[in-house]
């Protein structure tokens, strides 16, 4: 399970988030939706601090941290509970396919070599780029690096995998692939929170979606819930903007 | 002036040129060393803005990279003694190899410094970033992700910094230092054969360059063996691809090496 507690975050004068409250029960799929610039990638940054959050109180599983007064300690252990998908995959890219995944089994977690390539293939061939082991990011398409990158997070077995618009770099032929991919591991069970704009993807997979705007909450319910009844007139502008269709269906 | 052309000098002065190839050699050698550290030494607050030193760095490079390399010499072994003797330091016996070194490392160093800087800078910071939340130290995430990439990124420029050094000793006869240049000064005014003798010199240095040139090139394609490679007559005219190393390699230039 992870909490977040009345997390806010400023860049200078300006407040990126206020008071956030969110907690995300283990083996729940939460999607975030919102306009661009609400906060939503600041928030999924200060999850595992590469965003100092101003104030707050981050809890992953049994390990709580204090945001105002979090050490160095604290900061890597956040973040050895927690994995990240990026928009821009950030695949290493001096390194294969493979060797992007074992990186962290070998340096983080400091298991063996040939128990950190076994796990690493395995993880490889779940993504479906069994045949690309050995290639290097430069000679993998979009959506084939994003499913590395996604192998890379599964790999650290963590408490939690923040995903933010993992296909929104994607040539739309490339979406599917990854989204699939998604959608198989959310069906294991692995807690995620996704900031999509994959209106379909966050119907199927979310337990919950959460509406950001402005730095805060606005509103949050099973995908029904925000989907075909929202209460908030920001959540109805917004759906009606992203899916014009949605008049229609209701 | 001097004695007519003859070919067969320039065979028979190669060897005795040879004989200084050491000296020619360990200047550059030793002013690498000293220039690598000095351009960590200056770089470093250079990258993390460190507020004083990051000025004192600037001053540093504009005077290395701004006044000729002649005149840092002189400045040096004529001035440094004299300065320190103020502080109660005596110089005056010290070699002339050491000012000579000290001042190729220093000039050397400001030149390291940028490239250091540039190439640690075109490694993308998202990369550091999936590094920092896979809960790797800034310690790992700097020698395991951003080192390899930005030392590959470095090799041209480091290419064309050592061929300048290199090139930049043959001033170092102007203190009396006898390497190469110094001692064909000396086989033309005892044979009076000058033209003879700096082809040889030339033949010579262009012999190194081209060695270090192409060994440089081996090592650049080990280094970046994970990009893509195009045909050479193809990269030639080439559309940049954004984020490719090679458009990024491209694009540094620290205005060191090729015409100066
Ligand atoms: N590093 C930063 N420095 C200053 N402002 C930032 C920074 N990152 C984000 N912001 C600002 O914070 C706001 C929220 O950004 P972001 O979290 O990226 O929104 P979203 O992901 O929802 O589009 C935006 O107004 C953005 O300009
Ligand atoms: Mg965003």
């Amino acid at each position: 399970m992870i909490a977040l507690n009345q997390i806010s975050k400023s860049f200078g004068r300006h407040q990126v988030l206020e008071n956030i409250s969110l907690t995300v029960n283990t083996g729940e799929v939460v999607v975030i939706l919102g306009p661009s610039g609400s906060g939503k990638t600041t928030l999924l940054r200060c999850v595992n601090y590469l965003e100092k959050p101003g104030s707050g109180e981050i809890a992953v599983g049994d390990f709580k941290v204090n945001c105002a007064q979090a050490r160095r300690s604290d900061i890597l252990q956040l973040r050895r509970k927690t994995a990240m998908v990026f928009q821009q995959y950030n695949l290493f890219r001096h390194k294969t396919a493979l060797e992007n995944v074992m990186e962290a089994l070998l340096v983080v977690k400091k298991i063996s070599f040939a128990e950190a390539r076994k796990r690493s293939v395995a993880l490889l061939e779940k993504v479906g780029l069994g045949a690309k082991l050995d290639e290097y990011p430069s000679r993998l398409s979009g959506g084939q690096q994003q499913r590395v990158g996604i192998a890379r997070a599964l790999a650290l077995e963590p408490e939690v995998i923040l995903f933010d618009e993992p296909t929104s770099a994607l040539d739309p032929e490339l979406v599917g692939e990854v989204l699939e991919v998604i959608r198989s591991i959310a069906r294991e069970g692995i807690t995620m929170i996704v900031v999509t704009h994959e209106m379909g993807f966050a119907r199927d997979v979310a337990n919950r979606v959460v509406f950001m705007d402005g730095g805060v909450i606005v509103e949050e319910g099973t995908p029904d819930d925000v989907f075909q009844r929202p209460k908030e007139e920001r959540t109805k502008q917004f759906l009606r903007r992203i899916t014009p269709e949605a008049n229609y269906t209701i | 002036m001097g004695a007519p052309f003859d070919i067969s000098y320039v065979f028979s002065f190669l060897p005795k040129l040879l004989d200084t190839l050491g000296v020619t050699l360990m200047i550059v050698a030793g002013s690498l060393l000293n220039g690598i550290l000095a351009g960590f030494l200056v770089a470093l607050p250079r990258m993390y803005k460190i507020p004083v030193l990051r000025t004192l760095a600037g001053i540093y490079l504009s005077f290395f990279r701004g006044t000729p390399i002649l005149i840092q010499l002189f400045l040096f072994y004529y001035g440094l003694p004299e300065i320190l003797k103020l502080v109660g330091l005596d110089l005056t016996r010290a070699p002339v190899m050491f000012f000579v070194i000290l001042t190729y490392g220093l000039h050397t160093g400001a030149y390291a410094a940028e490239m250091i800087r540039a190439s640690v800078a075109a490694v993308d910071r998202g990369q550091v970033e999936a590094a920092y939340a896979a809960g790797m130290t800034p310690y790992q995430a700097f020698s395991r992700i951003v080192l390899p990439q930005a030392l590959a990124i470095a090799v041209p420029v480091f290419s064309n910094l050592v061929i300048a050094l290199l090139k930049d000793t043959s001033l170092a006869f102007t203190l009396g230092v006898m390497e190469m240049t110094g001692k064909a000064q000396t086989l033309g005014t005892l044979t009076q054969h000058f033209i003879e003798t700096y082809l040889a010199l030339a033949l010579i240095y262009l012999a190194i360059s081209f060695t270090l040139e192409k060994l440089l090139v081996v090592a650049e394609r080990h280094l970046t063996r994970h990009e893509i490679r195009e045909s050479r007559s193809n990269s030639l005219f080439r559309l940049k691809k954004r984020g490719s190393l090679r458009t990024v390699m491209a694009d540094i230039d620290i205005g060191k090496g090729g015409i100066r």
